[in-house]
């Protein structure tokens, strides 16, 4: 109560490794949601005695007036932290578009609550209507180019008849070495699927 | 800015840092003959084996790769000029002017893909190492001499990449100092005086700026 | 208000501060050694920040100085500050002490953390570009959370010059990828 559990669910965020997110805590996340709740009949329960007793409840600065607002202000700290909790992560969700590509890895996916899913989803639906009506693939080249097509190794694998963007078909076997356009080998290097040769 | 570097830090990530060093005009030797090149940045060109042309780092590295030309190393990456640009640096806290604006970027271009084109190259190298430490050695004391009523930070003749380094944790202590001396949390009577006559806060403390004054002296 | 969304200010704001209740105040248990859910006018409480600082905006109680600005502290601080202990106090004892400051009847804390801060700051500078220094070394467990973030915006530009000075494969697995990827299926 009284913002405790609020603040816990950001100290978890805060503490994560860099860049890295966290599981959401839907648990603890459900636990200060119930406190807003029980904040709020406190809340309720004091004013109603206020009145029963009937006294002004904007003036009448007594002892349950200043219980009421204790409840008051704990609630609203509540719904901060709420917030802001909702609203880092989604800030992270955004990033990974930029900087894994459009198809999420499993273990990133079963970290994400199912509306981040969703949200993660149509953000990715919106970029692609954007980059094709502008006809400009914004996601390649985060590193300034060099070449045009570099050296890569396969690191897993990733299968056989995957289409490239000149229409040429590829087998990705593992451990297999390969002459790439950049612009391809890009979203699998960020993957961690393939790695760049130099040499 | 872009992808992979930290955007909260405004930093350019040192390959972008690269890649507009990559514009500058440097000279080439080629080995082959081809006619004008008409690029969006301008026309290079005609090539005629053995003509000294001026292209821009990037093309010549192409060149280069494929074995068309050979570069040759601009007037500042001498033995003779860099030892004399260290002894400079040495004996004044003031930054050289004598080494362009790219110094740093172009040079480790060249020594990783024309390193037979330059002659004495590592020591060379190893002078270029030695005026980038003594210049940043002197950017560190410039910067230890902060306090909150600094507002803008002056450093002439800064080289693009010394200026890449320094500039998130420029911004960062700025701002800190910036938060920690204002006349809120520490009222006038109890401050302290910097041996300067007692000025009313008449300084502007809008936001505060940093000013790198780069006069650059490039050889052609 | 554009710190709404900062997480470490919702934390910083959560540090417990002793309070004297100028009137009382029923219903609340937050006082977790007392038995009834009724706070006396005059009674000491600990209470987060963020309540404190509202309910002495409304007269309801009086902040005292919270101990990590206490005078041992202090005393530390002028003999050799780059040495002490900050985060132990305090793990943001400079954004804390900028916020206690106004609402406690205490005109130096403004003062303290200037000064220390100045001096810290320089050891901050030389030991953040020099590649020696690493997260386990003592002078990095006494930072508080600001110092360490300036120190860490150093280290990590001087850190990515380097790796771009020694040349290698410019493409890389995603930040957030790193260090968790199974190497086999």
């Amino acid at each position: 109560m009284y913002g405790r559990k609020g603040c816990q669910l950001l100290k978890e965020l805060s503490s994560a490794e860099k860049g890295h997110l966290p599981q959401f805590n839907s648990d603890l996340f459900e636990q200060v949601f119930a406190e807003c709740s029980q904040h709020h009949l406190e809340l309720q329960s004091l004013i109603r005695k206020m009145q029963e007793e009937g006294l002004d409840v904007q003036t009448a600065k007594n002892a349950d007036h200043h219980g009421a607002l204790i409840h008051h202000l704990a609630l609203v700290r509540n719904k901060r932290c709420l917030m802001a909790y909702v609203y880092n992560r989604a800030d992270n969700v955004r990033s990974l578009l930029w900087k894994i590509g459009h198809v999420l890895p499993k273990e990133i996916e079963e970290k994400l609550s199912h509306s981040e899913e969703v949200y993660f989803k149509k953000h990715s639906a919106r970029l692609k209507s954007y980059m094709s009506s502008l006809q400009v693939d914004l996601t390649v080249d985060m590193v300034p180019p060099k070449d045009p097509y570099i050296k890569i190794r396969v690191l897993d694998d990733i299968g056989e008849g995957i289409v490239l963007s000149d229409d040429k078909t590829a087998n990705f076997a593992r451990h297999s070495i390969h002459f790439l356009k950049r612009t391809d080998a890009e979203q699998f290097i960020s993957r961690g699927l393939m790695e760049e040769l130099t040499g | 800015m872009a992808g992979q570097s930290d955007s909260e830090l405004s930093l350019f990530s040192a390959e972008e840092l690269e890649f507009t060093a990559e514009d500058e005009i440097v000279e080439i030797v080629p080995n082959l003959k081809m006619p004008p090149l008409n690029l969006i940045s301008g026309d290079f060109g005609p090539f005629t084996p053995q003509i000294v042309t001026k292209v821009p780092l990037w093309l010549a590295v192409a060149l280069k790769k494929r074995g068309k030309c050979s570069i040759c190393p601009p007037q500042w990456m001498s033995l003779e000029k860099l030892t004399q640009v260290l002894e400079a640096e040495r004996d004044s806290q003031e930054m050289s002017e004598q080494l362009p604006f790219h110094y740093v970027e172009i040079s480790r271009l060249l020594f990783e893909h024309a390193r037979d084109n330059i002659p004495d190259v590592y020591m060379v190298r190893s002078l270029i190492e030695d005026i980038r430490d003594v210049r940043f050695h002197k950017v560190e004391t410039d910067l230890e001499a902060f306090s909150g009523r600094t507002i803008a930070v002056k450093i002439k003749n800064l080289s693009a990449m010394e200026v890449n380094i320094v500039r998130p944790f420029i911004g960062r202590a700025l701002q800190a100092f910036y938060k920690h001396d204002s006349p809120e949390l520490i009222p006038d009577p109890e401050r302290v005086s910097d041996n300067r006559p007692q000025v009313v806060n008449n300084a502007p403390r809008a936001t505060s700026k940093i000013t790198f004054q780069v006069t650059c002296h490039i050889e052609s | 208000m554009t710190k709404y969304y900062d997480i470490d200010d919702i934390i910083t704001e959560e540090e417990t501060v002793s309070v004297i209740f100028q009137k009382a105040a029923s219903g609340v248990g937050i006082d977790p050694s007392a038995e009834i859910d009724f706070i006396e006018a005059g009674s000491k409480v600990e209470l987060p920040f963020w309540l404190a600082h509202e309910l002495q905006l409304r007269q309801a109680v009086s902040v005292n100085v919270p101990p990590c600005f206490n005078q041992k502290t202090r005393l530390e601080i002028q003999a050799d500050s780059a040495s002490v202990d900050l985060r132990s106090r305090c793990p943001f004892f400079y954004e804390f002490g900028c916020k206690i400051a106004p609402i406690v009847a205490d005109r130096t804390i403004g003062f303290l953390l200037f000064s220390a801060f100045k001096s810290r700051y320089k050891e901050v500078l030389t030991k953040a570009h020099t590649a020696t220094f690493t997260a386990g070394s003592k002078f990095w467990t006494i930072l508080t959370k600001e110092e360490i973030n300036l120190y860490e915006t150093a280290q990590s530009a001087m850190a990515s010059f380097k790796k771009w000075r020694m040349g290698g494969a410019r493409f890389q697995v995603a930040s957030i990828l790193r260090r968790k990827r199974k190497s086999t299926e």
